[in-house]
């Protein structure tokens, strides 16, 4: 009895069998198709087609100026003229994108790196050569039109710019905010603007606002993060400590106060509202930093020789990965609910067209309410957030472990 | 003739998961004698740990389901009994402990709250005797200093006094029947052996049977009386101990007997059973060990008749067509009253356990 | 479990000065900082104001010192420990004691900033402590409905619509619910701003019937006025707890010791509320810890859309006259009060979870 070994695991000499072909699949690819295969991601997704083609296509949509003008057998593309730079790399990503996603041969990093850089240069070069016009005189084209000189005009669909202030069609006697009629579908605002067109050009604001302050949060997020959960320590007191501080105080009293301080362009209020959300990120990092850095393939990396840098970013950080897709997804909801409440509050962004600010109109003086412009600004955002965090949710599930299958 | 203690006949359970239906126990039959030890061996995944948590009835029914069979304990069938009746055999009449001792036990109530939940429920005392009964017992187990240890917390005490205390928990009601899945699987190898030892000493002053569910041979050897062999989800042979390790009849337990490493014996390369252990989505059809058999020499018979157990000699059922008087032999009930020969105290006398 | 919760009060300090440094160098390094305030108030002034303000400036913040010197010597004017004037605060005597904390003054309302920050408090904290106990029980009770209710209708259906509030805008709700339910344009079931009605103090506390007329009293009058606040502020905090209680009382119902627990014989009710229950809060404490700092920063919202005057209200108005020592003061109390928070959760777990203070 005693050469029976305690404890003596059943060995099995062959190599596996696998029941199906392994298909080579990054890791990355197998969470995106398993969360584009989910009902609720794709709801989102539909939403955030419509914002995103929206704002590509917002000046072709919403614009005071005709595309096309044929006055005194002369054509002109008034709209062209006053296309600005960032207009003009938008609508020009569109055929890049498209050409890009049929060359199926190059990497999927090939693809977005020769995107991004099209894009930035395109964009440079426009930035200092174009110049467009920058006086906007909206009712001239609907003066233009009684005179009887126009012998084609096309339109945009909703034929005004959200900034005019239809000051051609004052009347003192029935004073801005309209509701919707069938000049202005979704009515006016207070300072006459259309809100439709306001609506539209927002989903600019809303997109650049929400993409360009998480990904300030994220790579705060990730660098506090990192150094906390893997040199632990002095450094781990220290970051908790910063952790603290930025949950302790409001998201919007910091925003606010920063508000207060600091002027209120675009650039600014995105950098506040990404700077005020990196801590859920630092905290995922730092978990999944804590258990990994123990693991084998980290020792392996620094016995190799490897600076400290590529060890944390090349080889621990795509395995913490994880968490911060969803975190993500979420922060972006969050970053588009900060600048629309800074508008809301009148601290967000001047002139330009802000969903939030719409809805600061919808309260009138004693008592009254414009439904108007609570109801569609209001919905905007709402399923805006709610995309979003619908594709938040299915990744959570598509990376779940229990649920996804033991792949 | 003796009635079983536990009496398991034609169980078969299902689980519908999200794939379809599998099957991880199909018409299995085992039986267990007041104060037997029924040792049920195989490998991960061949339903061992499912037979026995359908004894208790702790199979969550969705996604599971009975599908048939009894499973008879005193004569009254647990699958018929309605769950009022259920909770009172849980605990009292039969007791389980786990393989995990840490995530076993709750880690918010100390570990004299928990088993004087199960005293003050079983045997309706009052408090303040209750506790003196589960300070007696955590003596009876071997943990010193009980009284102290009433009020301490499952994280603060070492890997085999948690699976002690699973075991004061589980007898404190003086259970009939203990099973016990793989209790020592997680432990060091020398509280493995403290543990074993134990369970065999309270078998012996409570007259107690014992279903022991383990993957290690050794283990069987020293505590089974009886051993239900398993293989993906079927009873593939059942023996007495003695005759299983002399003269195992079917492939897989010959397989198992051939791959353990012998003292001695002065080989380069272990033998293994060729293969690997079906998927349960996926069984092969006819006997489920055929792909791995060396035995077969392609029959086609054993491709497609599943074989079920019959009395290959006396007393020792196997389920394999090439087992030797298999096509004369009866399909009786597996059924054996028998404790083995060897005794504890001769153990002791040879020189101790390892 | 002493030494953790002195060790965790302990690590309370760094994080105090980190919130003051925090907010003195958001405005120490702005663009045009103090000057602005000024400006903003210029017209109304007459020189020997200007003068006085300007004097109390360069007190407070030595304008002119290097900017660690001012923000020292803000630190020292602001916590309740520090050098003090001889005659101040306790002892008398000495030059380092204890002192009531000076936030400054207001110039836009003349007035201390401490008294104007203790009239707006009492409404924000209000509010907060409607609302959290109400959140809690709502989101553990749905949480565990759906848990053992898992896949059918109660579960699917409260998901979906616990996801949808969750994503719907407090300002958005706040408005519409306020457009359509206290507004004349509509339903004007509820009032549109306050706290209490204008007459309320002269109000009885409780309900009455006088000459067959039915008069509120203070007390349901108050009650009236924050319903349609209260329902803005709970209704997004439902969807997160409710969702965060349903998982973690998943993963417990089919952990290893509530098998155990079956298995000694106790009924499903037993398992469920003695023993999984107890661990499935445990999540939920530490939730509690961001609970409220949330709930403070939705309150400005709230404040703003039904005119109660707490510190959300206050925060708005400062910042649009630029009262500088208001914004600055009330960013640092409202930290105080979220960092207060955070300590009492984190020592509110340790109490549940005895694994905690043997780490």
């Amino acid at each position: 009895m005693s050469d029976l070994a305690v404890g003596q695991a059943l060995p099995t000499g062959a190599p596996p069998v696998p029941d199906r072909p392994l298909v080579a699949r990054s890791w990355l690819a197998g969470v995106v198709l398993r969360t584009v295969g989910q009902i609720s991601a794709r709801v989102g997704l539909v939403w955030i087609g419509t914002i995103a083609f929206c704002a590509v296509f917002a000046p072709l949509l919403a614009s005071s100026y005709p595309i096309l003008l044929r006055v005194d057998n002369k054509w002109s593309s008034p709209l062209a003229a006053h296309l600005t730079a960032v207009d003009w790399t938008l609508l020009a990503a569109v055929p890049v994108v498209g050409v890009l996603l049929l060359l199926k041969s190059l990497s999927f990093a090939r693809r977005f790196g020769i995107f991004l850089s099209i894009t930035l240069a395109l964009l440079t070069i426009l930035l200092l050569t174009l110049d467009p016009k920058r006086t906007n005189v909206y009712d001239q084209f609907r003066a233009l039109d009684t005179t009887g000189r126009v012998q084609s005009i096309w339109r945009t669909p909703i034929p005004y710019s959200p900034s005019d202030r239809l000051r051609d069609q004052f009347d003192a006697a029935r004073p801005h905010p309209w509701a919707p009629s069938r000049d202005h579908w979704m009515g006016t605002e207070i300072n006459g603007g259309d809100i439709l067109s306001n609506m539209i050009h927002g989903c600019r604001i809303a997109m650049s606002v929400g993409f360009i302050s998480t990904g300030i949060a994220l790579v705060i997020g990730i660098f506090v993060g990192a150094m906390m959960g893997y040199f632990a320590g002095v450094v781990d007191l220290v970051g908790m400590r910063l952790v603290e501080i930025f949950s302790a105080i409001p998201r919007i009293y910091l925003l606010l106060a920063f508000v207060a301080f600091y002027d209120r362009n675009i650039y600014i209020i995105m950098a506040i509202i990404g700077v005020t959300g990196w801590v859920g990120d630092a905290r995922f990092v730092r978990a999944e930093f804590l258990k990994l850095r123990n693991l084998d393939f980290v020792h392996a990396a620094i016995a190799a020789g490897l600076p400290l840098r590529s060890v944390l970013f090349r080889h621990i950080l795509p395995n913490a990965l994880a968490p911060l897709l969803v975190s993500a997804s979420f922060g972006v909801a969050g970053a588009i609910l900060a600048e629309s409440t800074l508008s809301f509050l009148g601290l967000g962004l001047i002139d330009e067209p802000s969903w939030g600010r719409l809805l600061d109109q919808a309260r009138a003086g004693g008592g009254g309410f414009h439904w108007w412009l609570a109801t569609f600004p209001g919905i905007a955002i709402f399923l805006t957030v709610l995309a979003y965090n619908l594709i938040g949710e299915s990744l959570r599930d598509a990376l779940d472990p229990k649920l996804s299958g033991g792949q | 003739m003796p009635q079983p203690l536990l009496d398991i006949r034609d169980l078969n359970i299902a689980f519908n998961t999200a794939r379809g239906p599998i099957r991880p126990v199909r018409d299995v039959s085992m039986s267990i004698f007041p104060g037997q030890t029924l040792a049920v061996v195989g490998e991960s995944g061949c339903g061992k740990s499912v037979t026995a948590l359908s004894v208790l009835r702790l199979i969550p029914t969705p996604p599971g389901e009975y599908l048939g069979g009894q499973i008879l304990f005193e004569g009254r069938d647990l699958l018929k009994l309605p769950e009022r009746d259920m909770r009172s055999v849980r605990g009292r009449d039969i007791a389980m402990i786990f393989q995990e001792p840490m995530t076993s036990l709750n880690p918010v109530y100390t570990i004299g709250d928990q088993i004087a939940e199960a005293v003050i429920l079983h045997q309706k005392v009052g408090t303040k005797k209750a506790y003196k009964i589960v300070e007696e017992s955590l003596c009876d187990v071997g943990i010193a200093d009980p009284h102290r240890r009433l009020g301490e917390y499952p994280h603060q005490l070492s890997g085999g006094m948690r699976q002690r205390v699973m075991i004061a928990m589980a007898l404190s009601c003086k259970p009939k029947l203990l099973i016990a899945d793989e209790p020592t699987t997680a432990l060091d190898v020398t509280i493995q052996a403290q543990i074993l030892e134990l369970l065999r000493k309270l078998q012996k002053e409570n007259g107690m049977a014992v279903m022991l569910i383990t993957h290690d041979l050794g283990v069987v050897a020293e505590n089974a009386d009886t051993v239900a062999v398993m293989y993906a989800s079927r009873v593939v042979e059942y023996a007495k101990v003695e005759d299983l390790f002399d003269r195992p009849q079917h492939p897989y337990t010959e397989g198992l007997f051939r791959s353990i490493p012998k003292l001695g014996s002065g080989v380069d390369r272990l033998d293994t059973i060729s293969g690997t252990v079906p998927n349960p989505a996926k069984f092969p059809a006819g006997c489920k060990f055929h792909p791995r058999c060396v035995r077969m020499n392609g029959d086609a018979k054993c491709a497609t008749v599943e074989p079920v157990v019959r009395e290959v000699e006396p007393r020792h059922w196997a389920a394999c067509h090439h087992a030797a008087g298999y096509e004369n032999a009866a399909g009786t009930t597996p059924v054996l009253d028998y404790k083995r020969q060897v005794t504890l105290d001769v153990l002791d006398a040879a020189g101790g356990v390892m | 479990m002493l030494s953790y919760i002195l060790r965790r009060i302990l690590l309370l300090f760094p994080t105090l000065i980190g919130i003051t440094m925090v907010v003195f160098f958001v405005m120490a390094l702005s663009p045009g900082r103090v000057t602005d305030s000024l400006q903003a108030s210029e017209a109304n002034m007459r020189p020997e104001e200007r003068q006085r303000i300007e004097a109390y400036l360069k007190k407070r913040y030595g304008l002119g010192d290097p900017l660690v010197v001012q923000y020292g010597r803000w630190l020292n004017r602001v916590s309740p420990v520090g050098f003090k004037e001889a005659g101040e605060g306790f002892p008398r005597s000495t030059t380092i004691g204890f002192k009531t904390p000076d936030l400054g003054e207001s110039f836009i309302r003349r007035r201390p900033v401490l008294d104007i920050i203790l009239e707006a408090l009492p409404v924000t904290l209000l509010l907060n402590l409607i609302t959290i106990p109400i959140v809690y029980v709502v989101s553990i009770t749905s949480g565990i409905w759906a848990a053992r209710k898992r896949g059918q209708a109660f579960d699917v259906t409260s998901g979906v619509v616990l996801l949808a509030l969750y994503s719907m805008p407090e300002i958005w709700i706040g408005v519409m619910v306020l457009g359509f339910f206290a507004s004349r344009d509509y339903l004007q079931w509820f009032p549109t701003s306050g706290t209490h009605d204008v007459l309320a103090a002269q109000m009885a506390f409780l309900p009455v019937f006088v000459d067959g007329v039915f008069h509120r009293g203070w007390l349901l009058d108050a009650v009236w006025h924050l319903i349609l606040p209260i329902i803005v502020m709970t209704y997004g905090s439902f969807a997160f707890m409710s969702k965060l209680m349903r998982s973690s009382v998943l993963e417990n119902l089919t952990a290893d010791y509530a098998r155990t627990a079956r298995a000694k014989g106790l009924t499903e009710h037993v398992v469920l509320f003695r023993h999984v229950l107890s661990n499935s809060v445990l999540p939920l404490i530490t939730v509690a810890a961001s609970i409220l700092p949330g709930l403070l920063g939705g309150a400005v919202i709230v404040e703003s859309i039904f005119g109660l005057n707490g510190m959300g209200k206050l925060m708005l108005e400062a910042i649009k006259t630029k009262d500088q020592e208001l914004i600055l003061s009330q960013t640092f109390v409202v930290g105080i009060i979220g960092l207060g928070s955070l300590i009492v959760a984190d020592i509110c777990y340790a109490i549940a979870d005895p694994r905690v203070s043997y780490e």
